[in-house]
Protein backbone atom coordinates (compact mmCIF):
# COMPACT_ATOMS: atom_id res chain seq x y z
CA UNK A 1 0.00 0.00 0.00
CA UNK A 2 0.97 3.61 -0.39
CA UNK A 3 2.31 5.69 2.03
CA UNK A 4 0.44 9.28 2.85
CA UNK A 5 2.75 11.75 3.42
CA UNK A 6 2.26 14.41 6.27
CA UNK A 7 0.73 17.55 5.64
CA UNK A 8 0.57 20.57 7.98
CA UNK A 9 -2.55 22.69 7.49
CA UNK A 10 -5.98 23.75 8.98
CA UNK A 11 -9.11 23.46 7.57
CA UNK A 12 -12.96 23.06 7.38
CA UNK A 13 -15.83 20.36 6.61
CA UNK A 14 -17.68 21.97 3.53
CA UNK A 15 -21.68 21.98 4.35
CA UNK A 16 -24.13 22.97 2.77
CA UNK A 17 -24.91 26.74 4.29
CA UNK A 18 -21.26 27.37 3.02
CA UNK A 19 -20.86 26.93 -0.60
CA UNK A 20 -21.41 30.61 -1.37
CA UNK A 21 -18.90 31.53 1.02
CA UNK A 22 -16.59 28.68 -0.71
CA UNK A 23 -17.64 29.50 -4.23
CA UNK A 24 -17.60 33.13 -4.53
CA UNK A 25 -14.90 34.17 -2.46
CA UNK A 26 -11.29 33.66 -1.02
CA UNK A 27 -11.76 31.13 2.11
CA UNK A 28 -8.52 31.11 3.87
CA UNK A 29 -8.20 27.23 4.54
CA UNK A 30 -5.38 24.77 3.56
CA UNK A 31 -8.11 22.23 2.59
CA UNK A 32 -11.79 21.21 2.72
CA UNK A 33 -12.92 18.21 3.94
CA UNK A 34 -16.49 16.39 2.56
CA UNK A 35 -19.19 13.95 3.69
CA UNK A 36 -17.92 10.98 1.23
CA UNK A 37 -21.57 10.16 0.36
CA UNK A 38 -23.15 13.49 0.02
CA UNK A 39 -21.32 13.22 -3.38
CA UNK A 40 -21.45 9.30 -4.36
CA UNK A 41 -24.17 10.18 -6.56
CA UNK A 42 -24.69 10.14 -10.74
CA UNK A 43 -24.44 13.97 -11.28
CA UNK A 44 -25.98 17.21 -10.58
CA UNK A 45 -25.10 20.52 -8.71
CA UNK A 46 -23.81 18.58 -5.90
CA UNK A 47 -20.81 17.03 -7.82
CA UNK A 48 -20.19 20.35 -9.96
CA UNK A 49 -19.64 22.50 -6.70
CA UNK A 50 -17.66 19.96 -5.22
CA UNK A 51 -15.46 20.31 -8.39
CA UNK A 52 -15.65 24.15 -8.19
CA UNK A 53 -14.76 23.92 -4.60
CA UNK A 54 -11.61 20.95 -5.57
CA UNK A 55 -10.29 23.31 -8.13
CA UNK A 56 -9.39 26.20 -5.49
CA UNK A 57 -8.41 23.74 -2.36
CA UNK A 58 -7.06 20.43 -1.89
CA UNK A 59 -10.10 17.89 -0.58
CA UNK A 60 -10.32 15.51 1.70
CA UNK A 61 -13.27 12.19 1.49
CA UNK A 62 -14.37 11.74 4.46
CA UNK A 63 -17.15 8.67 5.02
CA UNK A 64 -19.54 7.65 7.33
CA UNK A 65 -20.85 4.78 5.55
CA UNK A 66 -17.88 2.24 4.91
CA UNK A 67 -18.75 0.23 7.71
CA UNK A 68 -15.43 -1.54 8.71
CA UNK A 69 -16.26 -3.22 11.33
CA UNK A 70 -19.64 -5.08 9.90
CA UNK A 71 -19.33 -8.71 10.53
CA UNK A 72 -21.22 -9.05 7.26
CA UNK A 73 -18.41 -7.56 5.06
CA UNK A 74 -18.22 -4.59 2.62
CA UNK A 75 -20.66 -3.06 0.43
CA UNK A 76 -19.06 -3.63 -3.16
CA UNK A 77 -21.48 -1.00 -5.03
CA UNK A 78 -20.12 1.41 -2.07
CA UNK A 79 -16.52 0.76 -2.31
CA UNK A 80 -17.15 0.90 -6.40
CA UNK A 81 -19.15 4.69 -6.22
CA UNK A 82 -16.30 5.88 -3.39
CA UNK A 83 -13.51 4.92 -5.98
CA UNK A 84 -15.26 6.90 -8.63
CA UNK A 85 -15.57 10.23 -6.58
CA UNK A 86 -12.01 9.21 -5.32
CA UNK A 87 -10.39 9.00 -9.02
CA UNK A 88 -13.00 11.96 -9.97
CA UNK A 89 -11.66 14.96 -6.74
CA UNK A 90 -8.00 13.55 -6.81
CA UNK A 91 -8.39 13.70 -2.22
CA UNK A 92 -5.45 14.70 -0.68
CA UNK A 93 -6.94 11.22 1.45
CA UNK A 94 -10.13 9.03 2.23
CA UNK A 95 -11.25 8.33 5.87
CA UNK A 96 -13.76 6.76 7.76
CA UNK A 97 -14.58 5.57 11.28
CA UNK A 98 -13.68 2.57 13.10
CA UNK A 99 -17.31 1.72 13.63
CA UNK A 100 -20.21 -0.28 12.34
CA UNK A 101 -23.25 0.97 10.71
CA UNK A 102 -24.85 -1.76 9.52
CA UNK A 103 -25.96 -5.27 9.31
CA UNK A 104 -26.67 -7.47 6.38
CA UNK A 105 -30.27 -6.57 6.93
CA UNK A 106 -30.47 -2.63 7.87
CA UNK A 107 -28.37 0.45 8.18
CA UNK A 108 -28.18 2.44 10.93
CA UNK A 109 -26.83 5.53 9.60
CA UNK A 110 -25.00 5.93 12.85
CA UNK A 111 -21.55 5.21 14.13
CA UNK A 112 -22.26 2.16 15.93
CA UNK A 113 -20.08 1.05 18.72
CA UNK A 114 -17.87 -2.30 17.81
CA UNK A 115 -17.17 -4.97 20.81
CA UNK A 116 -13.20 -4.55 21.42
CA UNK A 117 -12.63 -8.77 20.44
CA UNK A 118 -9.96 -10.23 19.03
CA UNK A 119 -12.56 -11.22 16.48
CA UNK A 120 -13.36 -7.82 15.88
CA UNK A 121 -10.20 -6.92 15.76
CA UNK A 122 -9.79 -9.68 12.70
CA UNK A 123 -13.10 -8.42 11.04
CA UNK A 124 -11.85 -5.03 10.70
CA UNK A 125 -8.95 -5.81 9.42
CA UNK A 126 -9.90 -8.03 6.63
CA UNK A 127 -12.48 -5.10 6.00
CA UNK A 128 -9.40 -2.42 5.78
CA UNK A 129 -7.35 -4.81 3.71
CA UNK A 130 -10.26 -5.27 0.99
CA UNK A 131 -11.41 -1.55 0.97
CA UNK A 132 -7.73 -0.32 0.48
CA UNK A 133 -7.06 -3.33 -2.25
CA UNK A 134 -10.52 -1.96 -4.10
CA UNK A 135 -9.83 1.67 -4.04
CA UNK A 136 -6.22 1.44 -4.83
CA UNK A 137 -5.11 3.43 -1.49
CA UNK A 138 -4.31 3.62 2.09
CA UNK A 139 -7.01 5.10 4.41
CA UNK A 140 -7.30 6.94 7.46
CA UNK A 141 -9.88 6.16 9.99
CA UNK A 142 -11.33 8.26 12.73
CA UNK A 143 -11.78 6.87 16.48
CA UNK A 144 -15.27 7.35 17.26
CA UNK A 145 -17.25 8.55 20.35
CA UNK A 146 -19.38 5.97 22.12
CA UNK A 147 -22.07 5.83 24.70
CA UNK A 148 -21.27 2.13 25.47
CA UNK A 149 -18.61 -0.79 25.88
CA UNK A 150 -19.76 -4.37 25.48
CA UNK A 151 -18.93 -6.75 28.65
CA UNK A 152 -17.09 -8.87 26.15
CA UNK A 153 -14.41 -6.50 25.40
CA UNK A 154 -10.79 -7.80 25.33
CA UNK A 155 -8.51 -4.74 25.32
CA UNK A 156 -8.53 -0.98 25.29
CA UNK A 157 -9.78 0.86 22.02
CA UNK A 158 -6.08 2.63 22.00
CA UNK A 159 -4.60 -0.99 21.69
CA UNK A 160 -7.49 -1.83 19.33
CA UNK A 161 -6.92 1.54 17.31
CA UNK A 162 -2.70 0.19 17.34
CA UNK A 163 -3.06 -3.13 16.26
CA UNK A 164 -5.22 -1.81 13.31
CA UNK A 165 -3.04 0.30 12.01
CA UNK A 166 -0.17 -1.95 12.42
CA UNK A 167 -1.32 -4.66 10.89
CA UNK A 168 -3.38 -2.64 7.83
CA UNK A 169 -0.96 -0.22 7.57
CA UNK A 170 -3.72 2.41 7.40
CA UNK A 171 -3.28 5.93 9.21
CA UNK A 172 -5.39 7.83 11.94
CA UNK A 173 -7.59 10.33 12.03
CA UNK A 174 -7.90 11.18 15.81
CA UNK A 175 -10.71 13.02 16.68
CA UNK A 176 -9.79 14.66 19.95
CA UNK A 177 -13.23 15.89 21.47
CA UNK A 178 -13.87 12.05 20.82
CA UNK A 179 -11.52 10.88 22.63
CA UNK A 180 -12.41 13.19 25.93
CA UNK A 181 -16.23 12.00 25.03
CA UNK A 182 -15.63 8.69 25.21
CA UNK A 183 -12.99 9.52 28.39
CA UNK A 184 -15.72 10.62 30.48
CA UNK A 185 -18.34 7.80 29.28
CA UNK A 186 -15.75 5.42 30.35
CA UNK A 187 -13.82 6.79 32.53
CA UNK A 188 -10.81 6.11 31.12
CA UNK A 189 -7.76 8.61 30.92
CA UNK A 190 -7.78 10.25 27.23
CA UNK A 191 -3.99 11.50 27.23
CA UNK A 192 -3.18 7.29 28.15
CA UNK A 193 -6.14 6.83 25.24
CA UNK A 194 -3.58 8.82 22.68
CA UNK A 195 -0.67 7.87 24.48
CA UNK A 196 -1.46 4.57 23.66
CA UNK A 197 -1.92 5.09 19.76
CA UNK A 198 1.11 4.95 17.48
CA UNK A 199 1.16 9.14 16.74
CA UNK A 200 3.71 8.36 14.01
CA UNK A 201 0.43 7.60 11.54
CA UNK A 202 -1.79 10.35 12.65
CA UNK A 203 -2.16 12.29 9.80
CA UNK A 204 -5.26 14.51 10.25
CA UNK A 205 -7.31 15.67 13.53
CA UNK A 206 -10.65 16.97 13.60
CA UNK A 207 -11.71 18.96 16.56
CA UNK A 208 -15.33 19.53 17.76
CA UNK A 209 -18.19 20.32 20.61
CA UNK A 210 -20.13 18.03 22.45
CA UNK A 211 -23.17 17.79 24.62
CA UNK A 212 -22.32 17.47 28.55
CA UNK A 213 -23.68 15.35 30.73
CA UNK A 214 -26.60 16.57 32.55
CA UNK A 215 -28.20 15.46 36.28
CA UNK A 216 -30.80 13.58 34.62
CA UNK A 217 -28.58 12.25 32.13
CA UNK A 218 -25.05 10.83 33.21
CA UNK A 219 -23.42 10.88 29.41
CA UNK A 220 -21.61 13.24 27.07
CA UNK A 221 -23.24 13.36 23.47
CA UNK A 222 -20.64 13.59 20.46
CA UNK A 223 -23.63 16.56 18.70
CA UNK A 224 -20.56 18.28 16.97
CA UNK A 225 -23.61 20.87 16.95
CA UNK A 226 -21.48 23.77 18.75
CA UNK A 227 -17.89 25.37 19.67
CA UNK A 228 -14.94 22.97 21.00
CA UNK A 229 -14.86 23.52 24.69
CA UNK A 230 -11.56 24.02 26.65
CA UNK A 231 -10.70 20.37 28.16
CA UNK A 232 -10.35 19.60 24.60
CA UNK A 233 -8.61 22.72 23.49
CA UNK A 234 -5.99 21.70 26.25
CA UNK A 235 -6.30 18.31 24.83
CA UNK A 236 -5.10 19.28 21.40
CA UNK A 237 -2.42 20.90 22.77
CA UNK A 238 -0.89 18.04 24.68
CA UNK A 239 -1.80 16.01 21.76
CA UNK A 240 0.33 18.34 18.85
CA UNK A 241 3.11 18.45 20.99
CA UNK A 242 3.31 14.63 21.09
CA UNK A 243 2.33 14.34 16.88
CA UNK A 244 4.40 16.92 15.90
CA UNK A 245 2.68 19.15 12.76
CA UNK A 246 -0.51 17.32 11.32
CA UNK A 247 -3.89 18.48 9.53
CA UNK A 248 -6.17 20.00 11.91
CA UNK A 249 -10.13 20.70 10.85
CA UNK A 250 -12.83 21.80 13.22
CA UNK A 251 -15.54 19.76 12.46
CA UNK A 252 -18.87 20.94 13.00
CA UNK A 253 -22.00 18.94 11.77
CA UNK A 254 -24.91 20.42 13.30
CA UNK A 255 -25.85 24.20 14.56
CA UNK A 256 -23.47 25.52 11.53
CA UNK A 257 -22.49 28.95 12.41
CA UNK A 258 -21.31 31.88 9.36
CA UNK A 259 -18.27 30.78 8.27
CA UNK A 260 -16.18 33.89 10.24
CA UNK A 261 -16.86 31.80 13.83
CA UNK A 262 -15.30 28.44 12.35
CA UNK A 263 -12.29 30.46 10.94
CA UNK A 264 -12.03 32.46 14.66
CA UNK A 265 -11.98 28.85 16.11
CA UNK A 266 -9.75 27.48 13.20
CA UNK A 267 -6.94 30.75 14.56
CA UNK A 268 -7.15 29.18 17.47
CA UNK A 269 -5.98 25.94 16.51
CA UNK A 270 -3.18 27.66 14.82
CA UNK A 271 -1.91 29.67 17.51
CA UNK A 272 -2.24 26.55 19.64
CA UNK A 273 -0.59 24.54 17.25
CA UNK A 274 2.66 27.11 16.88
CA UNK A 275 2.97 27.04 20.23
CA UNK A 276 3.05 23.41 21.12
CA UNK A 277 5.21 22.79 18.11
CA UNK A 278 7.58 25.84 19.07
CA UNK A 279 7.57 23.97 22.43
CA UNK A 280 8.42 20.52 21.23
CA UNK A 281 11.18 22.37 19.13
CA UNK A 282 12.76 24.12 22.28
CA UNK B 1 -23.44 -16.97 12.75
CA UNK B 2 -20.19 -15.43 14.66
CA UNK B 3 -20.29 -14.24 17.65
CA UNK B 4 -19.43 -10.53 16.29
CA UNK B 5 -22.21 -10.76 14.09
CA UNK B 6 -24.43 -12.20 16.81
CA UNK B 7 -23.68 -9.02 18.57
CA UNK B 8 -24.53 -6.66 15.58
CA UNK B 9 -27.88 -8.39 14.86
CA UNK B 10 -28.86 -8.35 18.57
CA UNK B 11 -27.84 -4.69 18.44
CA UNK B 12 -29.27 -3.47 15.54
CA UNK B 13 -32.83 -5.45 16.53
CA UNK B 14 -32.43 -3.13 19.99
CA UNK B 15 -32.11 -0.12 18.13
CA UNK B 16 -35.04 -0.72 15.29
CA UNK B 17 -37.43 -1.62 18.89
CA UNK B 18 -38.11 -0.06 21.87
CA UNK B 19 -39.47 -2.69 23.03
CA UNK B 20 -36.80 -5.35 23.08
CA UNK B 21 -35.24 -6.52 26.49
CA UNK B 22 -31.68 -5.70 27.13
CA UNK B 23 -28.96 -8.69 25.77
CA UNK B 24 -27.88 -10.48 28.96
CA UNK B 25 -25.54 -9.17 31.21
CA UNK B 26 -26.07 -5.30 30.46
CA UNK B 27 -26.33 -2.93 32.30
CA UNK B 28 -28.52 0.38 33.21
CA UNK B 29 -25.69 1.78 32.13
CA UNK B 30 -25.81 -0.22 28.56
CA UNK B 31 -29.96 0.92 28.21
CA UNK B 32 -28.85 4.58 28.20
CA UNK B 33 -26.30 4.07 26.02
CA UNK B 34 -28.53 2.00 23.70
CA UNK B 35 -31.17 4.82 23.97
CA UNK B 36 -28.51 7.34 22.83
CA UNK B 37 -27.98 5.17 19.64
CA UNK B 38 -31.70 4.93 19.34
CA UNK B 39 -32.40 8.31 19.65
CA UNK B 40 -29.56 8.94 16.87
CA UNK B 41 -31.15 6.39 14.25
CA UNK B 42 -34.52 8.04 14.51
CA UNK B 43 -33.44 11.67 14.44
CA UNK B 44 -31.27 11.39 12.19
CA UNK B 45 -33.90 9.30 10.00
CA UNK B 46 -36.58 11.33 10.43
CA UNK B 47 -34.63 14.68 9.54
CA UNK B 48 -33.92 12.50 6.36
CA UNK B 49 -37.31 12.54 5.39
CA UNK B 50 -37.64 16.03 6.35
CA UNK B 51 -35.35 18.13 4.19
CA UNK B 52 -36.88 15.73 1.34
CA UNK B 53 -40.55 16.07 2.11
CA UNK B 54 -40.92 19.66 2.91
CA UNK B 55 -43.88 20.39 1.32
CA UNK B 56 -45.61 16.94 2.81
CA UNK B 57 -44.99 17.73 5.88
CA UNK B 58 -46.30 21.53 5.31
CA UNK B 59 -49.34 20.12 3.96
CA UNK B 60 -49.90 17.40 6.95
CA UNK B 61 -48.58 19.50 9.78
CA UNK B 62 -45.01 18.76 11.75
CA UNK B 63 -47.09 16.27 13.63
CA UNK B 64 -48.77 14.37 11.67
CA UNK B 65 -45.61 14.16 9.55
CA UNK B 66 -43.68 13.26 12.38
CA UNK B 67 -45.84 10.42 13.17
CA UNK B 68 -46.23 8.94 9.66
CA UNK B 69 -42.11 9.12 9.33
CA UNK B 70 -41.66 6.72 12.52
CA UNK B 71 -44.43 4.69 10.86
CA UNK B 72 -42.66 4.61 7.32
CA UNK B 73 -39.06 3.61 9.20
CA UNK B 74 -40.80 1.09 11.86
CA UNK B 75 -42.39 -0.66 8.87
CA UNK B 76 -39.24 -0.27 6.12
CA UNK B 77 -36.17 0.31 8.11
CA UNK B 78 -33.40 1.31 5.62
CA UNK B 79 -30.92 -1.15 4.49
CA UNK B 80 -29.09 1.27 1.70
CA UNK B 81 -25.93 2.75 2.86
CA UNK B 82 -27.02 6.12 1.75
CA UNK B 83 -29.79 7.82 3.86
CA UNK B 84 -30.79 9.70 0.68
CA UNK B 85 -32.70 6.88 -0.30
CA UNK B 86 -34.59 6.85 3.39
CA UNK B 87 -37.37 8.31 1.32
CA UNK B 88 -37.93 5.28 -0.60
CA UNK B 89 -41.86 3.97 -0.51
CA UNK B 90 -42.52 6.68 1.06
CA UNK B 91 -45.49 8.02 -0.89
CA UNK B 92 -46.52 4.52 -0.44
CA UNK B 93 -46.51 4.62 2.84
CA UNK B 94 -48.84 8.43 2.94
CA UNK B 95 -51.11 6.22 0.65
CA UNK B 96 -51.19 3.71 3.41
CA UNK B 97 -51.93 6.45 6.13
CA UNK B 98 -53.73 9.05 4.47
CA UNK B 99 -56.40 6.81 2.43
CA UNK B 100 -59.48 9.88 2.16
CA UNK B 101 -56.30 12.53 0.99
CA UNK B 102 -54.90 10.91 -2.08
CA UNK B 103 -53.21 14.55 -2.31
CA UNK B 104 -50.96 13.71 0.15
CA UNK B 105 -49.37 10.33 -1.37
CA UNK B 106 -49.59 12.46 -4.77
CA UNK B 107 -47.25 15.17 -3.26
CA UNK B 108 -44.98 12.61 -1.77
CA UNK B 109 -44.46 11.39 -4.93
CA UNK B 110 -43.91 14.44 -6.56
CA UNK B 111 -41.17 15.42 -3.77
CA UNK B 112 -39.34 12.20 -4.24
CA UNK B 113 -39.26 12.26 -7.99
CA UNK B 114 -37.63 15.63 -7.78
CA UNK B 115 -35.31 14.53 -4.97
CA UNK B 116 -34.45 11.52 -7.29
CA UNK B 117 -34.17 13.63 -10.48
CA UNK B 118 -31.49 16.52 -8.66
CA UNK B 119 -28.62 14.14 -8.49
CA UNK B 120 -29.85 12.24 -11.91
CA UNK B 121 -27.05 11.45 -14.23
CA UNK B 122 -25.81 14.39 -16.28
CA UNK B 123 -27.32 15.00 -19.78
CA UNK B 124 -27.42 16.83 -22.06
CA UNK B 125 -30.91 17.82 -23.79
CA UNK B 126 -31.30 17.09 -27.51
CA UNK B 127 -32.80 19.94 -28.61
CA UNK B 128 -35.58 20.53 -31.55
CA UNK B 129 -32.66 21.87 -33.70
CA UNK B 130 -30.28 18.79 -33.01
CA UNK B 131 -33.69 16.68 -33.49
CA UNK B 132 -34.92 18.16 -37.29
CA UNK B 133 -30.77 17.65 -37.94
CA UNK B 134 -31.52 14.28 -37.35
CA UNK B 135 -35.09 13.78 -38.48
CA UNK B 136 -34.64 15.80 -41.52
CA UNK B 137 -34.43 13.53 -43.88
CA UNK B 138 -36.29 10.63 -42.15
CA UNK B 139 -38.94 9.02 -44.45
CA UNK B 140 -42.21 7.41 -43.29
CA UNK B 141 -41.00 3.98 -41.96
CA UNK B 142 -38.00 5.86 -39.96
CA UNK B 143 -40.82 8.53 -38.25
CA UNK B 144 -42.51 5.15 -37.70
CA UNK B 145 -39.61 3.33 -36.18
CA UNK B 146 -38.43 6.63 -34.07
CA UNK B 147 -37.52 5.73 -30.66
CA UNK B 148 -36.02 8.03 -27.92
CA UNK B 149 -33.39 8.21 -25.16
CA UNK B 150 -35.09 10.51 -22.24
CA UNK B 151 -33.26 11.99 -19.92
CA UNK B 152 -31.89 10.45 -16.80
CA UNK B 153 -34.24 10.73 -13.79
CA UNK B 154 -37.73 11.68 -15.88
CA UNK B 155 -40.31 9.98 -13.72
CA UNK B 156 -43.94 10.28 -14.11
CA UNK B 157 -47.42 9.58 -12.38
CA UNK B 158 -51.04 10.04 -12.81
CA UNK B 159 -52.92 12.05 -10.34
CA UNK B 160 -56.01 13.44 -9.48
CA UNK B 161 -54.91 16.76 -7.95
CA UNK B 162 -53.53 19.79 -9.32
CA UNK B 163 -50.09 19.31 -7.76
CA UNK B 164 -48.71 22.60 -9.67
CA UNK B 165 -51.24 24.90 -7.25
CA UNK B 166 -50.23 22.95 -3.87
CA UNK B 167 -47.02 22.72 -4.89
CA UNK B 168 -47.07 26.98 -4.93
CA UNK B 169 -49.07 27.26 -1.90
CA UNK B 170 -46.60 25.36 0.04
CA UNK B 171 -43.76 27.28 -0.65
CA UNK B 172 -43.42 28.75 2.69
CA UNK B 173 -44.82 27.54 5.95
CA UNK B 174 -47.62 29.20 7.33
CA UNK B 175 -49.62 29.26 3.83
CA UNK B 176 -53.11 27.29 3.32
CA UNK B 177 -52.57 24.56 1.10
CA UNK B 178 -54.12 24.52 -2.26
CA UNK B 179 -55.98 21.26 -3.00
CA UNK B 180 -57.96 21.24 -6.18
CA UNK B 181 -59.15 18.45 -7.53
CA UNK B 182 -58.48 18.29 -11.48
CA UNK B 183 -61.99 17.93 -13.60
CA UNK B 184 -59.62 15.26 -15.36
CA UNK B 185 -57.10 12.80 -14.19
CA UNK B 186 -53.82 14.22 -15.65
CA UNK B 187 -50.36 13.09 -15.67
CA UNK B 188 -47.26 14.98 -13.81
CA UNK B 189 -43.68 14.70 -15.32
CA UNK B 190 -39.88 14.88 -13.20
CA UNK B 191 -37.41 15.90 -14.37
CA UNK B 192 -33.93 17.87 -14.32
CA UNK B 193 -33.35 20.86 -16.32
CA UNK B 194 -29.93 21.88 -16.04
CA UNK B 195 -29.31 21.61 -12.21
CA UNK B 196 -32.99 22.59 -11.03
CA UNK B 197 -35.27 20.08 -11.29
CA UNK B 198 -38.72 20.16 -12.88
CA UNK B 199 -42.56 19.23 -13.55
CA UNK B 200 -45.38 19.57 -15.52
CA UNK B 201 -48.76 18.43 -15.42
CA UNK B 202 -50.27 17.13 -19.21
CA UNK B 203 -52.66 14.95 -19.99
CA UNK B 204 -53.27 11.57 -19.31
CA UNK B 205 -52.69 10.24 -23.02
CA UNK B 206 -49.56 12.01 -23.29
CA UNK B 207 -48.62 10.33 -20.33
CA UNK B 208 -49.69 7.05 -21.65
CA UNK B 209 -47.54 8.21 -24.71
CA UNK B 210 -44.50 9.46 -22.92
CA UNK B 211 -44.47 5.79 -20.78
CA UNK B 212 -44.52 3.56 -23.86
CA UNK B 213 -41.89 5.51 -25.26
CA UNK B 214 -39.49 5.44 -22.18
CA UNK B 215 -40.46 1.56 -22.14
CA UNK B 216 -39.32 0.89 -25.43
CA UNK B 217 -42.24 1.39 -27.86
CA UNK B 218 -41.67 3.27 -31.69
CA UNK B 219 -43.29 6.57 -32.30
CA UNK B 220 -45.35 4.66 -35.09
CA UNK B 221 -46.78 2.19 -32.20
CA UNK B 222 -47.49 5.79 -30.17
CA UNK B 223 -49.36 7.27 -33.45
CA UNK B 224 -51.57 4.07 -33.88
CA UNK B 225 -52.41 4.20 -30.31
CA UNK B 226 -53.24 7.97 -30.21
CA UNK B 227 -55.37 7.14 -33.64
CA UNK B 228 -57.09 4.24 -31.68
CA UNK B 229 -58.18 6.88 -28.72
CA UNK B 230 -58.42 9.99 -30.94
CA UNK B 231 -59.42 9.51 -34.16
CA UNK B 232 -57.54 10.88 -37.07
CA UNK B 233 -56.41 13.86 -34.52
CA UNK B 234 -53.88 11.63 -33.52
CA UNK B 235 -51.34 12.17 -35.72
CA UNK B 236 -51.22 15.66 -34.95
CA UNK B 237 -51.78 14.89 -30.97
CA UNK B 238 -48.30 13.07 -31.32
CA UNK B 239 -46.15 15.72 -33.03
CA UNK B 240 -47.78 18.27 -30.29
CA UNK B 241 -46.10 15.47 -27.63
CA UNK B 242 -42.79 15.27 -29.16
CA UNK B 243 -42.37 18.41 -29.46
CA UNK B 244 -42.89 19.17 -25.96
CA UNK B 245 -40.30 16.75 -24.82
CA UNK B 246 -38.04 18.51 -27.46
CA UNK B 247 -38.72 21.94 -26.23
CA UNK B 248 -38.74 21.33 -22.57
CA UNK B 249 -35.50 19.27 -22.58
CA UNK B 250 -37.04 16.27 -21.65
CA UNK B 251 -34.93 14.24 -24.83
CA UNK B 252 -31.65 12.75 -24.51
CA UNK B 253 -31.08 11.17 -27.98
CA UNK B 254 -32.80 9.65 -30.76
CA UNK B 255 -32.46 5.92 -29.14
Amino acid sequence: MTSIAPFHGYGLGLRRTHYADFLEGEVPVDFVEVISENYMVEGGKPLRILEEVRAKHPVILHGVSMSVGSASGLDDEYLARLKTLAQRIDPLWVSDHLCWTRTSAHNSHDLLPLPLTHEALDTVCDNIDHAQETLGRTMLFENPSSYLTFPEDEMSEWDFMAAMARRTGCYMLLDVNNVHVSAQNHGFDAQEYIAGLPLERVRQIHLAGHTPATPERDIVIDTHDREVCEAVWELYEWTVARTGPVATMIERDDGIPPLGELLDELDRARSIADRSLEARAA
Amino acid sequence: MSALAARQTAFMESLLDDERALPDGWTQRHAAGLDIYRNNYRSALVEALRATFERTERLVGEDTFARAAAHHLIMHPPSSWTLDLAGAGFAETCQYLFPSDPEVAELAWLEWSMHLAFVACDARPLTSEGFLESAGDFDEEDWAELRLAFKPGLKLRDTAHDLKRLWSSLDIAGKLPEIVRLTEPSSNIVWREGERPVFITVSQAEGRALTAMMDGASYGEVCEALVAQQGAEGIALAGTMLRRWLCEGMVEAIA
